[in-house]
């Protein structure tokens, strides 16, 4: 054996040796990781609260968990944001973890969610409202019935919803006034929006448009199948529900309330609807309005803020959003939706939902209540990027800042249109809206043959989807 | 330096040596056994159940795929994969050879060098941002795209919000995005063709024309099989673009195969159904594959 070949059984020797702990050592670093047991909360006694957001967002709670640990030091919390690119995202992320053996304790929840999670996660509330009822009275005092109907489902309640967004619409003050144009009053219809729209263009540029619409349930066709008084979803509601609503409200404020909103089937076949889409079809073909948007309209607030576009549907959240983006209180303001056959409006809420699978119910409850107490929705919206479900906190104080000069709008639009509805979204939500985005995004970008042949796709696919199970 | 020769020693020895290859192996076959062949199995299972997460599996035989035959949302986006396949892997290897042959030709090594790392920069962005931006580029009434065609009188493009403009769009920033590699490919295997025959072929007197037909060509042909068969797996499988810039849309006009298996599983909770579509995918993906390797031998030709 000479010295070069020993020389190289060596160096494999040690090479295998250090390869084994190399291994070992990575293996051992990376154990937590592998098995999971350093995600936060994972095996430690913690009640778990999952968010919609990114560690930023779980941060800006923070000074409402503090306050709820000083309220309930025996009650540990950690807050999981969870990023997602939308409510659906972030309901199946939700669901995998379930199916994973570590879902959340309690979860928020979005009307877009909120039928899923009460057929297949929720805990109904009912007993815990009604064991804890004078605790929770202010709240429903304080709380629009139509708010808290959109989170009931058949007969039984799921969240105390926090905050909500009715589909108002937002006017670019710099536009009316740049194209003589008024502010319009608070009863208009939609031949005066369509009239203000032809304004708007003829005093403005090339690369302005009147009209800026997304293609989703919040804020797509939908406000404006509702102003017409129809909807893609026939709408009807489930029995039940008395017992909340006679413990809490007086019988005329809740005369029309039942136990939550049931879509039954598919409504596009009928002329209403037919009607909607004819019109904004014709917007579209005429440069009035955009062809809507695919996804969130992540460009929105920076082209209002711009003055290109002059109109479009939002709710109280842009009030903060346009602020951010340097817009002053003068320059935007924020009108009902036009009224056609009705002036219903579209709306969205949210809220904590306590899961089925938790074993911390108790202490779910308590999180529940502190978070819709006073003080708890105080800490949890300190400013106006939503509205919150509490009539108390929409006060001057609240938009100083931000405005806009109308900020009473996003409230009293469920006071002044009380049939005013949520985001038609049953239990088959997911389907709904890609069956509706898509068919949309047809509908407005052809003729009047292809926005027949869109309609009576959607019609299929929504009768399709309805009959699937929940 | 550790030898890789077959150890002539004893019969330990050759023992011994197995093992170490073998240990060597372990990392990446363990890997591939827990992220690629056991999610592949599971899904080969899963696609004969009906499973939503929450509830317990259930047995449903051939049923997904009966289902995944009978949607139409299903075979139009299979549909607009193949298309997109077809027209845009042609285009990302037709610009990816024109550069090559380009950069090839009489050029500074600087500028060569320059070109080379500009065309592979847009392959490693991500796809996302990519189609975030270009979302924005391309924007009807904002993009800068129509504001550069205004200039020069052209009006606007509604290119996001019509099937055939949303469709040149999501081909475009694929091949954009995805071209540099080809481009990188076939620039290695032009390289590798000897001087000595351009120089013999130009004292015959052949023209440009000939030098590509019957020298490039053929000597670059293995470098051209490993090109087409990276876009075109590539290809089959895009998703990024598509959801980024249209979500499938309009109607479904940029649906992708992958985009069906994405929102059947993680936006309708049929993960039966999307196991399902995934082994039709992979399944074509094989199969074209095995098919370019067929005909690479009749095709491609090795020195």
């Amino acid at each position: 054996m000479n010295h070069s070949t020993d020389l190289r059984r060596l160096s494999r020797r040690g090479l295998l040796g250090l390869g084994g702990l190399t291994a070992v050592g990575l293996t051992g670093a990376a154990w937590p990781r592998l098995t999971g047991t350093d995600i936060p909360s994972r095996n430690e006694d913690v009640l778990r609260i999952a968010i919609q957001g990114t560690a930023q967002d779980a941060a800006a709670r923070q000074s409402l968990v503090d306050a709820f640990t000083e309220a309930h030091p025996d009650i540990p919390v950690r807050l999981q944001a969870i990023q997602s690119a939308d409510w659906g995202d972030f309901f199946t992320k939700i669901l995998t973890m379930t199916a994973a053996g570590t879902a959340p304790d309690v979860t928020y929840v979005a009307t877009e969610g909120a039928q899923l999670f009460a057929e297949r996660m929720a805990e109904p509330l009912d007993r815990w409202v009604d064991g804890d009822h004078t605790e929770v009275a202010d709240y429903f005092e304080d709380v629009h019935p139509s708010l808290i109907e959109s989170f009931m489902y058949d007969g039984s309640l799921y969240t105390l919803p926090l905050d909500f967004n009715a589909a108002n619409m937002y006017l670019n003050l710099d536009t009316l006034r740049s194209s003589n144009l008024d502010f319009p009053s608070e009863d208009w219809d939609v031949e005066e929006f369509e009239s203000m729209l032809r304004t708007m263009k003829e005093h403005q540029g090339t690369d302005f448009s009147p009209y800026y619409w997304t293609n989703r349930l919040f804020g797509g066709i939908v406000p404006w199948l509702y102003a017409n008084d129809t909807s893609i979803l026939r709408e009807d509601r489930f029995d039940g529900g008395s017992w909340l609503w006679d413990r809490f409200y007086s019988a005329d404020q809740v005369a029309e309330r039942r136990g939550g909103y049931r879509w039954t089937t598919s409504n596009v076949s009928s002329d209403a609807v037919g009607e909607t889409f004819e019109m904004l079809n014709r917007w579209v073909r005429e440069g009035l309005s955009v062809r809507p948007e695919e996804g969130g309209g992540n460009a929105l607030v920076g082209l209002f803020a711009s003055s290109r576009i002059g109109a479009t549907p939002a709710g109280g959240y842009w009030a903060q959003g346009l602020h951010e983006a340097g817009m002053a209180e003068d320059r935007f303001d924020v009108q009902y939706f036009p009224r056609w056959r009705s002036q219903r409006h579209q709306f969205g809420s949210a809220g904590y939902a306590m899961m089925r699978s938790s074993e911390r119910k108790e202490q779910a409850w308590e999180w529940l209540k502190f978070t819709a107490s006073k003080e708890g929705m105080e800490l949890a919206f300190p400013s106006p990027e939503t509205t919150p479900t509490r009539r108390s906190m929409a006060t001057p104080e609240f938009y100083r800042e931000t405005g806009p000069e109308r900020w009473k709008v996003f409230y009293d639009t469920l006071d002044e249109f009380p049939d005013s509805g949520p985001i038609p979204a049953p239990p088959q939500q997911a389907e709904i809206e890609n069956a509706l985005a898509r068919n949309v995004a047809t509908a407005m970008g052809g003729s009047q043959a292809q926005l027949h042949d869109a309609l009576d796709r959607l019609d299929g696919e929504l009768t399709a989807a309805m009959e699937s199970p929940a | 330096m550790i030898s890789t020769d077959k150890p002539t020693g004893t019969p330990a020895r050759r023992r011994s040596h197995r093992w170490f290859i073998a240990l060597l192996l372990a990392p990446t076959l363990v890997g591939m056994g827990i992220f690629t062949i056991l999610p592949i199995l599971g899904s080969l299972v899963l696609a004969f159940f009906e499973w939503d997460l929450v509830s317990a599996p259930t047995f449903n035989g051939v049923d997904n795929f009966v289902a995944l035959g009978a949607d139409t949302t299903i075979r139009r986006a299979f549909i607009n994969t193949i298309g997109f396949v077809a027209i845009a892997v042609t285009l990302q290897l037709a610009l990816a050879m024109f550069l090559a042959v380009m950069i090839q030709s009489r050029m500074p090594n600087w500028l060569r060098l320059f070109f080379r790392s500009t065309f592979f920069f847009p392959l490693v962005l991500s796809a996302a941002s990519v189609s975030i931006f270009m979302r924005y580029m391309f924007n009807e009434q904002f993009g800068v795209v129509n504001w550069m065609l205004n200039l020069v009188g052209i009006s606007s493009v509604p290119w996001l919000t019509t099937q055939t403009g949303a469709a040149a769009v999501v081909i475009f920033v694929f091949v954009w995005q995805n071209f540099g590699f080809s481009f990188l490919i076939l620039i290695g295997g032009l390289a590798s063709i000897p001087k000595e025959l351009h120089e013999a072929a130009e004292i015959d007197g052949a023209s440009g024309w000939r030098h590509f037909r019957n020298i490039t060509l053929p000597l670059i042909s293995p470098s051209m099989l490993v090109a087409s068969v990276t876009a075109m797996i590539t290809a089959l499988q895009v998703f990024d673009q598509p959801y980024v810039l249209t979500r499938g849309g309009p109607g479904d006009s940029t649906r992708s195969a992958v985009m069906v298996v994405f929102e059947a599983a993680f936006q309708r909770l049929e993960f039966g159904l999307a196991s399902a579509t995934g082994l039709v995918l992979m399944l074509i993906i094989m199969l074209i594959t095995w098919g370019q390797f067929r005909l690479s031998r009749r095709l491609v030709f090795y020195q």
